[in-house]
Protein backbone atom coordinates (compact mmCIF):
# COMPACT_ATOMS: atom_id res chain seq x y z
CA UNK A 1 0.00 0.00 0.00
CA UNK A 2 1.61 3.35 -0.85
CA UNK A 3 1.90 6.00 2.12
CA UNK A 4 1.21 9.02 1.85
CA UNK A 5 3.27 12.19 3.60
CA UNK A 6 2.68 15.51 3.68
CA UNK A 7 5.02 18.01 2.31
CA UNK A 8 4.79 21.83 2.11
CA UNK A 9 4.30 23.34 -1.12
CA UNK A 10 8.05 25.13 -1.15
CA UNK A 11 7.12 28.26 -2.73
CA UNK A 12 5.51 29.43 -0.04
CA UNK A 13 7.07 31.57 2.42
CA UNK A 14 7.22 31.02 6.57
CA UNK A 15 7.60 34.25 8.51
CA UNK A 16 8.43 33.54 11.89
CA UNK A 17 7.75 36.33 14.51
CA UNK A 18 8.93 37.36 17.91
CA UNK A 19 6.20 35.59 19.89
CA UNK A 20 6.75 32.25 17.64
CA UNK A 21 3.25 32.88 16.06
CA UNK A 22 4.14 33.03 12.08
CA UNK A 23 3.26 34.18 8.77
CA UNK A 24 2.80 32.02 5.81
CA UNK A 25 2.46 33.50 2.69
CA UNK A 26 1.23 32.57 -0.61
CA UNK A 27 3.32 34.76 -3.33
CA UNK A 28 1.16 33.28 -6.00
CA UNK A 29 -2.01 34.65 -4.71
CA UNK A 30 -0.47 36.89 -1.93
CA UNK A 31 -2.46 35.23 0.87
CA UNK A 32 -1.27 35.35 3.84
CA UNK A 33 -2.61 33.10 6.84
CA UNK A 34 -1.64 33.53 10.55
CA UNK A 35 0.16 30.11 12.45
CA UNK A 36 0.32 29.45 16.08
CA UNK A 37 3.28 28.32 17.34
CA UNK A 38 1.70 23.99 17.19
CA UNK A 39 1.15 25.09 13.88
CA UNK A 40 4.56 26.28 12.78
CA UNK A 41 5.86 23.59 14.90
CA UNK A 42 3.45 21.03 12.59
CA UNK A 43 4.58 23.00 9.54
CA UNK A 44 8.25 22.43 9.87
CA UNK A 45 8.13 18.81 10.27
CA UNK A 46 6.16 18.55 6.76
CA UNK A 47 9.00 17.84 4.65
CA UNK A 48 7.85 14.60 3.01
CA UNK A 49 9.30 12.45 5.21
CA UNK A 50 7.35 12.64 8.30
CA UNK A 51 3.10 11.07 8.13
CA UNK A 52 0.49 12.73 10.49
CA UNK A 53 1.28 10.09 13.59
CA UNK A 54 5.09 10.80 13.42
CA UNK A 55 3.96 14.59 13.54
CA UNK A 56 1.52 13.94 16.44
CA UNK A 57 3.83 12.09 18.43
CA UNK A 58 7.06 14.78 17.88
CA UNK A 59 4.39 17.31 19.18
CA UNK A 60 3.69 14.64 22.16
CA UNK A 61 7.40 14.44 22.91
CA UNK A 62 8.25 18.00 22.66
CA UNK A 63 5.25 19.77 24.01
CA UNK A 64 3.28 19.67 27.70
CA UNK A 65 -0.46 19.13 28.17
CA UNK A 66 -0.87 17.68 24.43
CA UNK A 67 -5.56 17.31 24.53
CA UNK A 68 -5.89 13.69 23.41
CA UNK A 69 -7.82 14.95 20.80
CA UNK A 70 -4.37 16.29 19.24
CA UNK A 71 -3.93 13.82 16.38
CA UNK A 72 -7.72 14.86 14.91
CA UNK A 73 -6.74 18.42 15.46
CA UNK A 74 -3.12 18.10 13.72
CA UNK A 75 -4.92 15.94 10.90
CA UNK A 76 -7.73 18.80 10.41
CA UNK A 77 -4.82 21.49 10.50
CA UNK A 78 -3.18 19.59 7.99
CA UNK A 79 -6.42 18.96 5.56
CA UNK A 80 -7.28 22.83 5.85
CA UNK A 81 -3.56 23.22 3.98
CA UNK A 82 -4.07 21.32 1.32
CA UNK A 83 -7.51 23.18 0.46
CA UNK A 84 -5.43 26.22 0.37
CA UNK A 85 -2.63 24.78 -1.72
CA UNK A 86 -0.34 24.95 0.60
CA UNK A 87 0.41 21.45 1.47
CA UNK A 88 0.68 18.50 -0.90
CA UNK A 89 1.17 14.77 -0.80
CA UNK A 90 4.99 12.53 -1.31
CA UNK A 91 3.51 9.45 -2.23
CA UNK A 92 5.81 6.36 -1.00
CA UNK A 93 5.23 3.12 -3.00
CA UNK A 94 4.77 0.56 -0.10
CA UNK A 95 4.41 -3.14 0.13
CA UNK A 96 0.90 -4.50 -1.60
CA UNK A 97 -1.54 -4.86 1.09
CA UNK B 1 -18.17 39.93 -23.17
CA UNK B 2 -16.57 40.83 -19.37
CA UNK B 3 -18.66 38.47 -17.07
CA UNK B 4 -20.46 40.71 -14.41
CA UNK B 5 -18.99 40.80 -10.65
CA UNK B 6 -21.21 39.45 -8.59
CA UNK B 7 -22.44 42.03 -6.08
CA UNK B 8 -21.99 41.58 -2.67
CA UNK B 9 -24.44 41.40 0.18
CA UNK B 10 -25.31 44.67 1.86
CA UNK B 11 -24.68 43.60 5.52
CA UNK B 12 -24.55 46.65 7.04
CA UNK B 13 -25.60 50.12 6.70
CA UNK B 14 -24.11 53.30 8.83
CA UNK B 15 -26.42 56.21 9.22
CA UNK B 16 -25.36 59.35 10.15
CA UNK B 17 -28.41 60.40 12.03
CA UNK B 18 -27.83 63.82 12.90
CA UNK B 19 -25.90 66.42 10.52
CA UNK B 20 -25.12 68.68 13.78
CA UNK B 21 -24.01 67.05 16.88
CA UNK B 22 -23.77 68.38 20.44
CA UNK B 23 -20.12 68.34 21.00
CA UNK B 24 -17.77 70.37 19.32
CA UNK B 25 -14.46 67.36 19.46
CA UNK B 26 -11.64 68.97 18.33
CA UNK B 27 -10.26 65.19 16.25
CA UNK B 28 -13.45 64.78 14.67
CA UNK B 29 -13.36 63.31 11.63
CA UNK B 30 -16.69 64.38 10.21
CA UNK B 31 -17.18 67.86 11.53
CA UNK B 32 -20.87 68.28 11.82
CA UNK B 33 -22.06 72.04 12.93
CA UNK B 34 -22.85 72.29 16.95
CA UNK B 35 -26.19 72.32 17.59
CA UNK B 36 -27.56 74.02 20.23
CA UNK B 37 -31.13 75.48 21.52
CA UNK B 38 -31.21 78.20 19.09
CA UNK B 39 -29.38 76.45 16.28
CA UNK B 40 -30.63 73.27 14.97
CA UNK B 41 -29.25 71.11 11.83
CA UNK B 42 -31.28 68.75 9.67
CA UNK B 43 -31.60 64.96 10.82
CA UNK B 44 -32.68 62.01 9.11
CA UNK B 45 -36.77 61.79 8.41
CA UNK B 46 -37.80 58.14 10.10
CA UNK B 47 -40.00 57.91 7.21
CA UNK B 48 -36.84 57.65 4.72
CA UNK B 49 -35.21 55.66 7.36
CA UNK B 50 -37.91 52.91 7.18
CA UNK B 51 -37.89 53.10 3.11
CA UNK B 52 -34.20 52.86 3.32
CA UNK B 53 -34.22 49.32 5.76
CA UNK B 54 -36.89 47.88 4.00
CA UNK B 55 -35.13 47.85 0.74
CA UNK B 56 -32.10 46.52 1.81
CA UNK B 57 -33.76 43.89 3.87
CA UNK B 58 -33.25 41.93 0.37
CA UNK B 59 -29.65 42.75 -0.39
CA UNK B 60 -28.72 41.25 2.13
CA UNK B 61 -28.78 43.69 5.21
CA UNK B 62 -28.22 41.59 8.61
CA UNK B 63 -26.99 45.11 11.41
CA UNK B 64 -27.14 48.79 11.23
CA UNK B 65 -25.02 51.43 12.71
CA UNK B 66 -26.55 54.55 14.37
CA UNK B 67 -23.90 57.00 14.73
CA UNK B 68 -23.61 60.54 13.83
CA UNK B 69 -23.19 63.62 14.66
CA UNK B 70 -25.12 62.27 17.25
CA UNK B 71 -27.40 59.71 17.05
CA UNK B 72 -29.15 60.42 20.28
CA UNK B 73 -29.82 63.98 19.47
CA UNK B 74 -32.30 62.60 16.75
CA UNK B 75 -35.52 64.61 17.50
CA UNK B 76 -37.41 61.20 16.91
CA UNK B 77 -34.50 58.66 18.08
CA UNK B 78 -37.47 56.62 19.57
CA UNK B 79 -39.15 56.30 16.30
CA UNK B 80 -36.08 54.95 15.05
CA UNK B 81 -35.75 52.59 17.57
CA UNK B 82 -39.12 50.91 17.24
CA UNK B 83 -38.75 51.06 12.93
CA UNK B 84 -35.59 48.89 13.99
CA UNK B 85 -37.59 46.65 16.92
CA UNK B 86 -40.42 46.20 14.05
CA UNK B 87 -38.23 45.43 10.39
CA UNK B 88 -35.88 42.95 13.84
CA UNK B 89 -32.62 44.56 12.59
CA UNK B 90 -29.48 44.57 15.08
CA UNK B 91 -27.60 47.13 15.39
CA UNK B 92 -24.99 49.17 17.39
CA UNK B 93 -24.54 52.76 18.59
CA UNK B 94 -21.63 54.97 18.83
CA UNK B 95 -22.64 58.17 20.48
CA UNK B 96 -20.83 60.70 23.03
CA UNK B 97 -22.98 59.34 26.30
CA UNK B 98 -24.41 63.00 27.03
CA UNK B 99 -27.60 62.01 26.25
CA UNK B 100 -28.05 58.29 27.36
CA UNK B 101 -30.89 58.72 29.84
CA UNK B 102 -32.16 55.49 31.71
CA UNK B 103 -35.49 55.57 29.49
CA UNK B 104 -32.89 55.99 26.17
CA UNK B 105 -30.81 53.05 27.70
CA UNK B 106 -34.32 50.54 28.21
CA UNK B 107 -35.45 51.51 24.66
CA UNK B 108 -32.32 50.50 23.28
CA UNK B 109 -32.02 46.99 24.87
CA UNK B 110 -35.44 46.34 24.12
CA UNK B 111 -35.00 47.54 19.95
CA UNK B 112 -32.27 44.86 19.51
CA UNK B 113 -29.02 46.98 20.33
CA UNK B 114 -25.88 44.83 20.37
CA UNK B 115 -23.20 46.84 20.91
CA UNK B 116 -23.00 50.28 22.11
CA UNK B 117 -19.31 52.70 22.27
CA UNK B 118 -19.36 55.87 23.87
CA UNK B 119 -16.67 58.22 23.50
CA UNK B 120 -14.18 59.45 26.83
CA UNK B 121 -11.38 60.81 25.75
CA UNK B 122 -9.81 62.03 29.73
CA UNK B 123 -10.62 60.81 33.00
CA UNK B 124 -11.12 64.42 34.49
CA UNK B 125 -12.96 66.56 32.97
CA UNK B 126 -10.44 68.95 31.97
CA UNK B 127 -9.37 66.77 30.10
CA UNK B 128 -12.11 65.47 28.56
CA UNK B 129 -13.73 68.82 27.73
CA UNK B 130 -10.62 70.38 26.25
CA UNK B 131 -10.92 67.54 23.81
CA UNK B 132 -15.04 67.63 23.12
CA UNK B 133 -15.46 71.31 23.14
CA UNK B 134 -18.66 71.93 26.03
CA UNK B 135 -18.65 72.27 29.10
CA UNK B 136 -20.14 69.42 31.65
CA UNK B 137 -20.19 67.10 28.89
CA UNK B 138 -17.70 65.03 31.10
CA UNK B 139 -20.28 64.61 33.82
CA UNK B 140 -23.17 63.54 31.42
CA UNK B 141 -20.89 60.89 29.95
CA UNK B 142 -20.18 59.23 32.99
CA UNK B 143 -24.28 59.56 34.14
CA UNK B 144 -24.88 57.98 30.66
CA UNK B 145 -22.47 55.14 31.15
CA UNK B 146 -23.74 54.35 34.29
CA UNK B 147 -27.61 54.57 33.23
CA UNK B 148 -26.61 51.98 30.68
CA UNK B 149 -24.69 49.94 32.66
CA UNK B 150 -27.81 49.50 34.61
CA UNK B 151 -30.15 48.80 31.87
CA UNK B 152 -27.77 45.74 31.30
CA UNK B 153 -25.41 47.30 28.22
CA UNK B 154 -21.76 46.82 29.12
CA UNK B 155 -20.56 49.76 27.14
CA UNK B 156 -17.25 50.17 25.25
CA UNK B 157 -15.44 53.16 25.58
CA UNK B 158 -13.52 54.88 23.25
CA UNK B 159 -10.28 56.76 24.11
CA UNK B 160 -8.90 58.77 21.28
CA UNK B 161 -5.49 59.19 22.21
CA UNK B 162 -3.47 62.62 21.98
CA UNK B 163 -0.74 64.64 23.45
CA UNK B 164 -2.93 65.96 25.81
CA UNK B 165 -4.73 62.77 27.26
CA UNK B 166 -1.50 60.06 26.54
CA UNK B 167 -1.16 60.28 30.59
CA UNK B 168 -4.19 59.44 31.53
CA UNK B 169 -4.33 55.93 30.00
CA UNK B 170 -4.42 53.90 32.86
CA UNK B 171 -6.62 55.90 35.11
CA UNK B 172 -8.82 55.93 32.31
CA UNK B 173 -9.16 52.45 31.93
CA UNK B 174 -9.23 51.90 36.27
CA UNK B 175 -12.57 54.73 35.65
CA UNK B 176 -14.28 52.40 33.13
CA UNK B 177 -13.73 49.20 35.45
CA UNK B 178 -15.27 51.53 38.16
CA UNK B 179 -18.11 52.46 36.02
CA UNK B 180 -19.10 48.53 34.87
CA UNK B 181 -18.28 49.02 31.12
CA UNK B 182 -17.18 46.20 29.19
CA UNK B 183 -13.87 47.44 27.19
CA UNK B 184 -12.00 50.35 26.27
CA UNK B 185 -10.74 50.93 22.67
CA UNK B 186 -7.53 53.13 21.81
CA UNK B 187 -8.09 55.54 18.71
CA UNK B 188 -5.90 57.36 16.71
CA UNK B 189 -6.14 60.66 15.53
CA UNK B 190 -7.05 60.46 11.63
CA UNK B 191 -5.99 63.11 9.87
CA UNK B 192 -9.62 64.14 8.30
CA UNK B 193 -11.37 67.27 8.89
CA UNK B 194 -11.05 68.84 12.52
CA UNK B 195 -8.00 65.83 12.60
CA UNK B 196 -5.97 67.59 9.94
CA UNK B 197 -5.52 70.58 12.05
CA UNK B 198 -4.56 68.33 15.36
CA UNK B 199 -1.57 66.73 13.10
CA UNK B 200 -0.35 70.38 12.10
CA UNK B 201 -0.97 71.73 15.20
CA UNK B 202 1.74 68.85 17.05
CA UNK B 203 -1.25 67.91 19.42
CA UNK B 204 -1.15 64.29 18.13
CA UNK B 205 0.61 61.58 18.95
CA UNK B 206 4.34 60.50 16.75
CA UNK B 207 4.29 57.03 15.06
CA UNK B 208 6.60 56.03 17.10
CA UNK B 209 5.27 56.82 20.20
CA UNK B 210 2.11 55.29 18.97
CA UNK B 211 3.48 51.98 18.63
CA UNK B 212 5.35 51.79 21.40
CA UNK B 213 2.26 52.66 23.12
CA UNK B 214 0.12 49.86 21.61
CA UNK B 215 3.06 47.51 22.48
CA UNK B 216 2.27 48.78 25.86
CA UNK B 217 -1.54 48.31 26.51
CA UNK B 218 -1.58 45.14 24.87
CA UNK B 219 1.32 43.54 26.55
CA UNK B 220 1.73 45.41 30.21
CA UNK B 221 -1.68 46.78 30.47
CA UNK B 222 -3.85 44.74 29.08
CA UNK B 223 -3.24 41.62 31.55
CA UNK B 224 -3.54 43.86 34.64
CA UNK B 225 -7.12 44.99 34.05
CA UNK B 226 -11.18 43.51 34.43
CA UNK B 227 -12.15 44.74 31.23
CA UNK B 228 -10.70 44.17 27.42
CA UNK B 229 -8.32 46.33 25.59
CA UNK B 230 -8.06 46.87 21.96
CA UNK B 231 -5.71 49.20 20.45
CA UNK B 232 -6.85 50.56 16.38
CA UNK B 233 -3.10 50.53 14.92
CA UNK B 234 -3.21 48.82 11.67
CA UNK B 235 -2.76 45.19 11.53
CA UNK B 236 0.41 44.66 10.32
CA UNK B 237 1.47 46.26 13.82
CA UNK B 238 -0.95 43.61 15.87
CA UNK B 239 0.46 40.32 17.29
CA UNK B 240 -0.85 36.96 15.05
CA UNK B 241 -1.98 35.95 19.08
CA UNK B 242 -4.09 39.03 19.10
CA UNK B 243 -5.60 38.82 15.97
CA UNK B 244 -5.79 34.85 15.47
CA UNK B 245 -5.60 33.28 18.97
CA UNK B 246 -8.38 32.44 21.64
CA UNK B 247 -10.96 35.73 21.84
CA UNK B 248 -8.87 37.33 18.70
CA UNK B 249 -10.13 40.18 17.22
CA UNK B 250 -8.95 39.93 13.45
CA UNK B 251 -10.09 43.30 12.82
CA UNK B 252 -10.97 42.67 9.34
CA UNK B 253 -12.82 45.26 7.56
CA UNK B 254 -16.20 45.04 6.78
CA UNK B 255 -16.00 47.56 3.44
CA UNK B 256 -16.92 45.44 1.00
CA UNK B 257 -20.09 44.99 2.60
CA UNK B 258 -20.91 48.54 3.83
CA UNK B 259 -22.84 51.73 2.64
CA UNK B 260 -23.16 55.12 4.47
CA UNK B 261 -26.59 57.40 4.60
CA UNK B 262 -25.29 60.61 5.83
CA UNK B 263 -28.60 62.51 7.86
CA UNK B 264 -29.74 64.92 4.60
CA UNK B 265 -30.32 61.40 2.75
CA UNK B 266 -27.63 60.71 0.58
CA UNK B 267 -26.27 57.22 0.28
CA UNK B 268 -22.16 57.82 0.61
CA UNK B 269 -19.18 55.48 1.52
CA UNK B 270 -19.37 56.22 5.00
CA UNK B 271 -19.03 59.48 7.13
CA UNK B 272 -16.35 60.92 4.61
CA UNK B 273 -18.89 61.69 1.98
CA UNK B 274 -19.71 64.60 4.76
CA UNK B 275 -16.55 66.35 3.34
CA UNK B 276 -15.46 64.40 0.14
CA UNK B 277 -18.59 65.11 -2.20
CA UNK B 278 -17.24 62.31 -4.96
CA UNK B 279 -17.76 59.93 -2.75
CA UNK B 280 -21.61 60.58 -2.58
CA UNK B 281 -23.43 58.29 -4.82
CA UNK B 282 -26.96 59.04 -4.39
CA UNK B 283 -30.43 60.41 -3.01
CA UNK B 284 -32.37 57.73 -0.90
CA UNK B 285 -35.40 59.52 -1.70
CA UNK B 286 -34.82 59.36 -5.28
CA UNK B 287 -32.91 56.52 -6.15
CA UNK B 288 -33.17 52.68 -5.91
CA UNK B 289 -30.81 51.10 -2.91
CA UNK B 290 -30.07 48.10 -5.16
CA UNK B 291 -29.23 50.13 -8.39
CA UNK B 292 -26.89 52.14 -6.02
CA UNK B 293 -25.52 49.29 -4.87
CA UNK B 294 -25.22 47.26 -7.77
CA UNK B 295 -24.01 49.88 -10.39
CA UNK B 296 -22.05 52.80 -8.54
CA UNK B 297 -18.38 53.19 -10.29
CA UNK B 298 -16.43 53.73 -7.36
CA UNK B 299 -18.13 50.94 -5.44
CA UNK B 300 -17.54 48.35 -7.97
CA UNK B 301 -13.75 49.88 -8.29
CA UNK B 302 -13.01 48.81 -4.58
CA UNK B 303 -14.72 45.05 -5.04
CA UNK B 304 -12.50 44.64 -7.86
CA UNK B 305 -9.24 46.06 -6.70
CA UNK B 306 -9.19 45.60 -3.16
CA UNK B 307 -6.77 44.62 -2.10
CA UNK B 308 -5.15 43.85 -5.47
CA UNK B 309 -4.52 47.82 -5.84
CA UNK B 310 -3.45 48.34 -2.58
CA UNK B 311 -0.46 50.60 -3.66
CA UNK B 312 2.82 51.85 -1.78
CA UNK B 313 3.52 50.03 1.68
CA UNK B 314 0.16 48.81 1.84
CA UNK B 315 0.39 46.65 -1.37
CA UNK B 316 3.65 45.73 0.00
CA UNK B 317 1.98 44.58 3.63
CA UNK B 318 1.29 40.62 3.82
CA UNK B 319 -1.79 41.32 5.98
CA UNK B 320 -3.40 43.69 3.30
CA UNK B 321 -6.00 40.62 2.99
CA UNK B 322 -7.36 41.31 6.50
CA UNK B 323 -6.36 44.66 7.02
CA UNK B 324 -7.79 46.26 3.42
CA UNK B 325 -5.39 49.29 3.42
CA UNK B 326 -6.88 50.01 6.85
CA UNK B 327 -9.12 53.13 6.05
CA UNK B 328 -9.40 53.62 2.28
CA UNK B 329 -11.92 56.38 3.14
CA UNK B 330 -9.23 58.30 5.36
CA UNK B 331 -6.35 56.88 2.23
CA UNK B 332 -8.99 58.65 -0.60
CA UNK B 333 -9.44 61.96 1.77
CA UNK B 334 -5.53 62.27 1.73
CA UNK B 335 -4.50 61.77 -1.31
CA UNK B 336 -7.94 61.53 -3.96
CA UNK B 337 -6.75 58.14 -4.52
CA UNK B 338 -8.35 55.29 -3.46
CA UNK B 339 -5.30 52.89 -3.63
CA UNK B 340 -3.35 54.98 -1.57
CA UNK B 341 -1.51 53.39 1.27
CA UNK B 342 -2.36 54.11 4.56
CA UNK B 343 -0.84 57.20 6.46
CA UNK B 344 0.62 55.39 9.62
CA UNK B 345 1.92 52.68 8.07
CA UNK B 346 3.60 54.90 5.30
CA UNK B 347 5.45 57.19 7.86
CA UNK B 348 6.35 53.86 9.67
CA UNK B 349 8.06 52.83 6.76
CA UNK B 350 9.87 56.30 6.14
CA UNK B 351 10.58 55.80 9.57
CA UNK B 352 11.99 52.11 9.77
CA UNK B 353 9.29 51.57 12.11
CA UNK B 354 7.22 49.12 10.09
CA UNK B 355 7.46 44.99 11.35
CA UNK B 356 9.98 43.82 8.87
CA UNK B 357 8.60 40.13 8.88
CA UNK B 358 4.65 41.59 7.54
CA UNK B 359 6.86 43.04 4.22
CA UNK B 360 6.62 41.30 0.87
CA UNK B 361 9.89 42.75 0.27
CA UNK B 362 12.68 39.93 -0.57
CA UNK B 363 9.76 37.38 -1.25
CA UNK B 364 9.04 35.99 -5.20
CA UNK B 365 6.44 38.01 -6.90
CA UNK B 366 4.85 36.58 -9.80
CA UNK B 367 2.12 38.43 -9.46
CA UNK B 368 3.58 41.81 -9.11
CA UNK B 369 3.88 43.13 -12.45
CA UNK B 370 0.19 42.70 -13.25
CA UNK B 371 -0.51 44.14 -9.88
CA UNK B 372 2.22 47.57 -10.74
CA UNK B 373 -0.03 47.61 -14.36
CA UNK B 374 -3.30 47.94 -12.61
CA UNK B 375 -2.23 50.82 -9.64
CA UNK B 376 -2.83 54.14 -9.55
CA UNK B 377 -6.29 53.83 -10.68
CA UNK B 378 -8.17 56.91 -9.13
CA UNK B 379 -11.95 57.73 -8.55
CA UNK B 380 -13.55 61.05 -9.38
Amino acid sequence: MDVKNPIANPLIVLREEFDDWAILFDPDTGNAFGLNPTGVFIWKLLDGKHNTDDIVSRLCEEADDVPEDAGEHARQFIASLEQQGLVGYEVIAGNPA
Amino acid sequence: MAAARPVPPLNTLYFYLTEGCNLRCRHCWIEPPHQSETRQFPALEPGLFRRIIVQAKPLGLSSVKLTGGEPLMHPQIGEILSILREEKIRFNVETNGVLCTPEVARDLVRSGLYHLSVSLDGSDAATHEWVRGVKGCFGAALQGIRNLVAAGIRPQVIMTLMRRNVGQIETLVRLVESLGAGSVKFNIVQPTARGVKMHEAGETLGIRELIELGRWIEKDLAPTVQVRLFYSHPAAFRTLGRMFGQNGDCGICGIRGILGVLGNGSYALCGIGETVPELVFGDAAKDALADVWRDNAVLNEIRGGLPRKLDGICGDCLMKGVCLGSCIAQNYYRSRNLWAPFWFCEEASKLGLFPETRVRKGLPATQEAARREERACTCR
